[in-house]
């Protein structure tokens, strides 16, 4: 029994012996990482057992910068941009966005304002030289042309090749959302939710007065046919308080957006200065004079205001895009166009039964100028020329202009107003609407250009000028001809104000 | 330095600083061609912006529905307060509560009241201007899209939103009459209208002048209500020239042309103001 035990136990001892003298070495193993650019070097030293294999591997990284950026954000439309990240109320810090500051190594703060306070706090800090604001919003009505000339905007394009990121895929977004935030060539902002245009409408109000369906090729003089019919009808049925187009048409830049689609539609091309100019180079070169007299301009303008005042509501010379869209989904307009995102806002808060079930999608008409009535705008952020944390900036950009923020954006509210192709064609999306919907929404992007207005850095005074003009002719306060001549003489006057034509 | 002048010039200093210097910064860029989105900066520019202005229609329709808006609102809201003092200053039932609903409307933010007029005045959704107006026939006027039906409703906005300042005043100008008058003239056999007119109105001369003044200054400064109810539209049916002066400086970010309307509504102001002033300093 005792040699039995002490067998083993000298046994064990001798096998541990053996077995510690004979371990294998531990291998070193280096890796050598080259961090970011320039390069900086990390020096991993890993430990593994035999056999032995010394390595060294060379790889270049992006990796986040060392010391934490803090990133300043500022926009509008609190609680309705972003809330994925910023929550419902705009100032809680979601787990989604703490994952992301902590993958970027940043630290993101927005500032919230209504569109006006941000406008002139965005003109204080960029003129000012100061850079509070490393992400800046912008719209590509007038801001991106005035910061993006006065060079008050990160020019984009080089961020792609410089610093490479998985948030943002530009070939993934229609280029017409890329082109609105593009000047002569340069892109300075990258576009979050955006529309292009669209003609909402009710389906049983066209069949129950006998007006012809909106169809692919359809023109502006179906359009007026097809509302003389509902107008007819309504009135002969009583109904006095539903109308059969709903625009904006009140004081102000607002319904420029869509006036100048008309133009573009009646004319073919942006009617706006001679031989259609659109870059201020163009304008100087060739000395182009504003032709808003001309029965070019004059015809959008004239099928403009002319709708707005014989279809639309009483109010409708002082309506913003609130209002058309609370009187679409009210159930009081058979038609919303020609920007339909509010057609798609109306659905979205509409307690009509017949607005929910009957609304549909279709392309806008062709006008006379052979081109469809258009309209764009993009909600873009850009980066402060001022910031001092580009880089970080550009991370953040990306992510709440990227996929991801898209995704939410199209989950959230249901709207097909989304700038990547593959969220548009979503589940939820095509759920929703349909596939043939859909490809209806991607048509009018496709087809349409961005850039059917002038590119010039006075932009935002024109769209407030023409705007207020629209208003007050369908006011009945001015004719047609009286105000375009008016506008003209306005035009000439601050375009030679402004050095144009010395 | 005399005693008094020592002790103004805390005062004088405060005033320097706060009133003084903006003023004078104002007067100042009203000379200057200076656009803040162009990063040339700002240039001297004389008395250019002011003849761009005098010439401009803009400026002329601004200034023509300022000095509409504002007589009519002074006026009515003058008459509409002193009307209600002499009501409620004399002994009726319920008076109290009545007074305190008067006087509700002076502590409702201007956008607010803005937003409460707008929505009363829709003519698609308002009780007054879809319902009502319905109701009796004139359905298919907008109370807010029609020019001129626009600029009273923004006036009658105003004037209800503006009148318990003067009640309020009046009211203790009333106050302040010695009920001995009153009881002479009636022993003397003088009926209402003779005694509103010989002892009321001449005790009342102070306070109407100083409400008159506050109303005139804060009717050509008026700015929220209107914003928020038609944006000075329909076209520039309600543009008044604080409009035009937000407009032209915080969206066209003309910074001259801006501060050169700020000294042209400072002047008419001043202008309206002094001779009332100098009539109560008599």
């Amino acid at each position: 029994m005792l040699g039995t035990v002490g067998g083993l136990v000298g046994g064990l001892a001798i096998g541990a012996a053996v077995g510690w003298l004979a371990k294998p070495e531990a291998a070193v193993r280096t890796v050598t990482q080259i961090v970011g650019e320039p390069g900086r070097t990390i020096t991993t030293t890993v430990t593994q057992a035999a056999p032995t294999v010394e390595r060294t591997v060379t790889q270049y990284v992006t990796a986040p910068p060392r010391e934490k950026a803090k990133i300043n954000v500022i926009a509008f439309a609190q609680g309705f941009a972003w809330p994925e990240l910023f929550g419902p109320d705009g100032t809680t810090e979601t787990d989604l966005l703490k994952r992301f500051e902590a993958s970027e190594n940043v630290d993101v703060t927005i500032e919230w304002g209504d569109e006006w306070a941000v406008r002139e706090k965005v003109a204080a800090d960029v003129t000012a030289q100061v850079g509070k604001y490393d992400i800046v919003l912008v719209g590509s009505d007038g801001a991106v042309q005035a910061y993006g000339y006065a060079g008050y905007l990160e020019p984009l394009d080089e961020y792609f090749k410089k610093y490479p990121q998985d948030y943002f895929d530009p070939n993934d977004v229609y280029p017409s959302f890329l082109d609105a935030n593009r000047i002569e060539g340069t892109l300075y902002a990258l576009p979050y939710y955006s529309f292009g245009p669209g003609v909402i409408y009710r389906r049983d109000l066209f069949e129950k007065y006998g007006a012809e369906l909106p169809k692919d090729n359809w023109t502006t003089n179906d359009l007026e046919i097809a509302m003389e019919k509902i107008l007819e009808g309504l009135r002969r049925d009583g109904i006095t308080d539903v109308y059969p187009l709903t625009m904006r048409a009140g004081p102000g830049e607002e319904p420029t957006l869509d006036l100048a689609g008309f133009i573009y539609a009646y004319a073919g091309y942006p009617a706006w200065f001679e031989g259609g100019a659109i870059w201020p180079g163009e304008i100087r070169n060739k000395k182009a004079k504003p032709i808003f007299d001309s029965s070019d301009f004059e015809a959008g303008f004239r099928a403009f205001t002319d709708w707005a005042k014989k279809f639309g509501p009483p109010g409708i010379s002082t309506h913003t895009w609130v209002d058309m869209m609370n009187t679409y989904a009210v159930g009081k307009a058979a038609i919303l166009m020609p920007s339909a995102i509010n057609g798609y806002a109306a659905l979205g808060i509409t307690q009509d039964e017949n607005v929910k079930k009957y609304t549909r999608f279709m392309l806008t008409p062709f006008g006379p100028g052979k081109k469809r009535i258009n309209s764009y705008w993009t909600f873009s952020l850009g980066i402060n020329k001022f910031s001092k944390n580009k880089e970080a900036a550009w991370r953040v950009l990306t992510y709440l202009t990227g996929r991801k923020s898209m995704e939410a954006f199209a989950e959230r509210t249901g709207w097909p107003n989304v700038t990547m192709r593959s969220v548009l064609y979503s589940y939820p999306l095509i759920k929703k609407y349909g596939i043939e919907e859909i490809e209806h929404n991607e048509r009018s992007v496709l087809e349409n250009p961005a850039i059917y207005f002038p590119y010039i850095p006075e932009l935002d005074l024109f769209m407030d000028k023409i705007g207020t003009t629209a208003s007050e002719v369908v006011a009945g306060a001015k004719t047609v001809e009286v105000a375009l001549s008016e506008l003209q003489k306005w035009a000439t006057d601050l375009m030679t104000s402004r050095g144009y034509y010395t | 330095m005399r005693e008094e002048y020592k002790l103004l010039l805390p005062a004088v200093c405060v005033l320097a600083f706060l009133v003084a210097a903006p003023t004078f910064y104002l007067f100042y860029t009203s000379f200057l061609r200076w656009f803040l989105r162009d990063p040339t900066g700002p240039t001297f520019a004389g008395v250019e912006n002011y003849v761009k202005l005098l010439q401009s229609s803009d400026f002329a329709i601004s200034l023509t529905v300022t000095l509409i808006f504002s007589a009519a609102s002074v006026t009515f809201s003058l008459l509409l307060g002193l009307g209600l003092a002499l009501l409620f200053s004399e002994d009726l039932r319920g008076k109290r509560i009545m007074r305190t609903i008067i006087v509700l409307p002076i502590v409702l933010p201007p956008v607010v009241v803005g937003f409460t007029w707008k929505f009363l005045l829709s003519s698609e959704v308002g009780v007054i201007g879809a319902y009502f107006m319905r109701l009796i026939g004139l359905g298919n006027l907008s109370l807010l899209g029609d020019p001129t039906l626009a600029l009273v409703s923004v006036i009658i906005a105003d004037i209800w939103g503006k009148t318990p300042l003067p009640f309020l005043i009046f009211l203790a100008g009333l106050a302040g009459i010695p009920s001995i008058y009153y009881e002479s003239a009636k022993i003397d056999g003088a009926g209402s209208w003779q005694i509103f007119r010989s002892i009321t109105l001449p005790n009342m001369k102070k306070p109407i002048v100083v409400a008159a003044i506050l109303r005139t200054i804060d009717a050509f400064n008026s700015f929220d209500v209107i914003f928020v109810m038609t944006k000075g539209g329909p076209g520039m049916a309600t543009h008044t020239l604080p409009m035009l002066g937000w407009k032209v400086g915080f969206y066209y970010f003309d910074v001259g042309t801006a501060s050169a309307i700020g000294v042209i509504l400072l002047l008419i102001v001043m202008f309206l103001s002094m001779p009332l002033i100098r009539s109560i300093s008599r």
